[in-house]
Parts: C-alpha cells; sequence; structure tokens
C-alpha cells in the first residue's frame, strides 16, 4: 500500500537551496535507510515530512491527501519523529513517558512501557530519575520509547543509536524490526553507519546537495559501484 | 504647598547631582533631563486635565483613555519585537484590561464616568497593565528562544501548539503577575501607595483612605491578571504558524 508520494519536494532557506525537487514513494512496511553526507538535506525532508516545516515547492502525500490539508497535530501522531538530539523535558523520565498518553488522552499503560524499556535494557528504576542523571544513549532510548507509544504508523528516526553502544544499538534496532512485523510500522532512518543501513533497510534513499543520488534496494545499492558509500 | 517650598524641593535634585558628580556615576544628564521633563510633561497635564475635567465630555474622556492605551500598547510592544501582530496583541491585552476593571468599578458603584475620576484611575491600571505586558512578551520571546528544541518536540508527537507551550505561558503568566501580586501582600507594611499618600496629604482621614487603596489593590491585580492571559495566550500562538510550526526566529 502507497503510503507517501513525495512530489518534486523543494526547500530554500534564507534564499539557499536546501531540497531541490526530491521525488520517491514509499509503501507501509518500507524500511529505508537514508543515508549522504551532512547538509544534503536528510533532516530536513524529515521536517517537512512530520509537518514541523512546510516545503517552498512541491507536495507530500499520506494517503493520496496532501499532508497540509491534515490536521497537523494528527498527522504528526501518524508520522512520528524522533530528533537527532533527544531533548527530554519535564522532571522525570516517567514524566516523559506518560507524556504521550496525556497526548493521546488515553489511560497509561504501564505494562507496555514496561515491556518497551526491558526490549533496549533499561531497567524500571530509570522512570523515577531526572532527564540530567541519564547518559546520552539512556536518553536516545527513552526518546524513542516516547515516540513509540504515541503509536504511529510511519517513523522517522534519525541517528537514533548515534550514543549507543553496539549491544544497545543490535536491541534498538531489534525493537524496531519487532514493532515493523507486529504493528506495520513503516521506518525511514537517517544513519551515517553503513553497516547500520545494511542490517536494517531494505531500500536506501542517497541525497546528495538536496537531490537523490540514489533510491533502490538495499541490494542494489551496496552492489553499484558508482556509489560511494 | 506653595509655589516657593516646591520651587525648594529642587534642592533634592541638586543632591542628586552632586552624588553622581562625586562619585563620577555619569548620570548628570540624565537626572537633570529627567527633572526637567517631570516638570514640564507634569505641568502641561495638568492643564490639560483641568481642561478636561471642566469641560466633563463623555467622548474626550473616552478618547483620553484610548489614547492612554494606545501610547502603553506603543511602549510594551517594543519588549516584544520580533512577536507576530505585537502591536494589535499588546493593545487588546491592555484595552480589555482597563475596560472589564472599569465596567467592574462603574458597574459596582466604586466610581463614576467622570474625567476626574476614571483618567486617574484608568492611568493607574494603563499602567501597571503596561509593566505586566512588557514583562509577558519579554519572557516569552526569551522562552521561545531557549526552549525551541523541547517544544519542537512536543510538536513532533503530536502536540497542538497551546499544549506544546503550556509550560511557557504558565511560568511567563506567574512571573508577570508576581510583581503585583507581592505589592498588594506589602500594602500598608512596606510602602503607603500612590492614591493613599495623596489623599491622606490632601487631609482625608486615613481610615477613609484605605477604602480607596483597598478598591486599587483589587481593581490592579484584576486589570494585571486580565492584560496577562491576553497578552501570554494570544502572544504564545503568534508564535506559531496555520501548520502550528514555530516561526523562525
Amino acid at each position: 500500500m502507497l503510503l507517501l508520494d513525495v512530489v518534486d519536494l523543494k526547500l530554500e532557506f534564507k534564499g539557499i537551496p536546501v531540497l531541490m525537487g526530491l521525488s520517491f514513494q514509499v509503501y507501509q512496511k518500507d524500511c529505508i535507510g537514508l543515508l549522504g553526507s551532512s547538509g544534503s538535506g536528510k533532516t530536513s525532508l524529515f521536517r517537512i515530512l512530520n509537518l514541523l516545516q512546510s516545503p517552498s515547492q512541491g507536495k507530500v502525500m499520506y494517503l493520496d491527501r496532501d499532508t497540509l490539508s491534515y490536521s497537523p497535530t494528527a498527522l504528526r501522531k501518524r508520522i512520528g519523529y524522533v530528533m537527532q538530539k533527544p531533548h527530554l523535558f519535564e522532571d522525570t523520565v516517567a514524566d516523559n513517558l506518560l507524556y504521550p498518553y496525556f497526548l493521546l488522552k488515553t489511560e497509561p499503560n504501564y505494562l507496555v512501557i514496561h515491556q518497551y524499556l526491558e526490549k533496549v535494557n533499561l531497567s524500571e528504576s530509570i522512570l523515577q530519575k531526572k532527564p540530567t542523571e541519564l547518559s546520552g544513549g539512556e536518553q536516545q532510548r527513552i526518546a524513542l520509547i516516547r515516540s513509540l507509544l504515541i503509536q504511529p504508523h510511519i517513523l522517522l528516526l534519525d541517528e537514533f543509536t548515534a550514543a549507543l553502544d553496539e549491544e544497545n544499538t543490535i536491541a534498538v534496532e531489534k525493537m524496531i524490526l519487532a514493532e515493523q512485523e507486529e504493528k506495520n510500522v513503516t521506518v525511514l532512518f537517517i544513519s551515517h553507519q553503513a553497516v547500520q543501513a545494511q542490517r536494517l533497510a531494505k531500500k536506501i534513499l542517497h541525497l546528495e546537495k538536496g537531490k537523490i543520488a540514489f533510491y533502490g534496494t538495499k541490494e542494489a545499492y551496496f552492489t553499484s559501484k558508482d556509489v560511494d558509500v | 504647598m506653595t509655589n516657593l517650598s516646591l520651587a525648594m524641593t529642587f534642592a533634592l535634585v541638586l543632591l542628586a547631582l552632586y552624588l553622581s558628580y562625586k562619585d563620577k556615576i555619569g548620570l548628570e544628564k540624565d537626572i537633570m533631563i529627567g527633572s526637567v521633563r517631570a516638570v514640564l510633561q507634569l505641568t502641561v497635564i495638568g492643564f490639560i486635565l483641568t481642561y478636561v475635567f471642566d469641560l466633563n465630555n463623555i467622548f474626550v474622556t473616552t478618547l483620553i483613555l484610548g489614547l492612554m492605551v494606545y501610547n502603553a500598547a506603543v511602549v510594551s510592544a517594543k519588549r516584544g519585537r520580533g512577536i507576530y501582530h505585537i502591536q494589535r496583541i499588546a493593545f487588546f491585552a491592555l484595552l480589555f484590561g482597563l475596560v472589564i476593571t472599569l465596567g467592574a468599578l462603574l458597574a459596582f458603584g466604586a466610581v463614576e464616568y467622570q474625567p476626574s475620576q476614571v483618567i486617574p484611575i484608568s492611568g493607574m491600571v494603563v499602567g501597571n497593565s503596561m509593566i505586566a505586558a512588557s514583562l509577558v512578551f519579554n519572557n516569552l520571546r526569551e522562552n521561545f528562544l531557549r526552549r525551541r528544541e523541547e517544544i519542537e518536540i512536543k510538536l513532533c508527537l503530536g502536540a497542538t501548539s497551546r499544549e506544546a507551550a503550556t509550560s511557557i505561558i504558565r511560568q511567563t503568566i506567574r512571573s508577570a503577575m508576581l510583581p503585583s501580586i507581592d505589592s498588594m501582600k506589602t500594602l500598608g507594611i512596606v510602602q503607603l501607595p500612590g492614591m493613599m499618600t495623596g489623599l491622606i496629604l490632601a487631609g482625608l482621614p486615613p481610615t477613609d483612605a484605605i477604602k480607596y487603596q483597598i478598591m486599587v489593590a483589587f481593581m490592579l491585580v484584576g486589570a494585571v491578571s486580565v492584560s496577562v492571559f491576553i497578552a501570554a495566550y494570544w502572544g504564545s500562538k503568534s508564535f506559531f504558524t496555520e501548520f502550528e510550526q514555530l516561526r523562525q526566529p
């Protein structure tokens, strides 16, 4: 099923072109790795998909409707976005993980929270800690769980394991794959590690200087001689 | 008080000038300009108010109240440079603060719509609301800049702009209201405020003067609340686009 249809997407920031006519499609249960050097427009693309920013030109269709025609808050609950910097707010970790329930206006499901914590090697005692007491890796995992509790259809992950060691990276990747399998979540992730893209992605979208340098299957990408990873 | 007695009080300004000069503070010019402006402005307003009080015209009185609100809004809006529609927000925040408070005082029979009563009272209301609104705009600007990431995180989780800005709005309202509340708490203990002092100096018994001061205290806290709430909620809304996106600073 076609979820996202990105059509001739352009973005300018203070007169400087950031994205230059991107067109690509995303289907349900895709797992797409976004690769490309810094400043190639990956984060800007995610911000537009999550509607944190509007494009200068072009459009993004979600389920055959322009994303600008949706209620922004409803759309953002469908297209979740985990930012590169895992900013935690409020007083405790528990406050962060209860915030999605406040937004969804439902009763907190502590069992689900505990299951997520367990999957990413975090103990329940972390709930009472203040965000400032957490390591970068712990903050990153809490930020990811916070987004998953919203139950998005599409998950945008911006360098979501940058602060994690190998063991926890694998645990988080496993959790993402399980979400895909069990809840049909579609995943787009930005990574600077080709090895992670090889492990996790089904497709690769390679951006360079605001343009698509490659979009296709992971196998085609990594066997292509023209692409420098 | 005779004119000679008044003129002699200028000696206190000379004392301030001497202290500034002696310790090389460098405020002599400002003190001179300030004292000359105070004399000129108050003299002019004294004549204008005498004329307006004698005229006792409802339209002229209302026009003066409108000008008061407009001028205060211009001053307050300067603290919120960069906030969308800041002039409009400041004007209506102050206007509603005045209309609701003055309306209540008129309805309760505490004052009559006569220039000699509503102009001084409105001056106090608008002046205090202006200071509070300026604090709101200043706080909003600082917080929206400093806590930009936090707001965007909340937005991208699906929070509305109101939900994303709730903690900033609450903090802003609290810090803008505190001076008025603290001032009310210390009335009579730390300070004998302007109106009460004026009435006592004019010969009214202190027990009568406090009645007016109590009315002023309640009136100011009411006016400041209305203006602060409008300025904070409307002001925070203007940091977002129609798509609930944070505007670029």
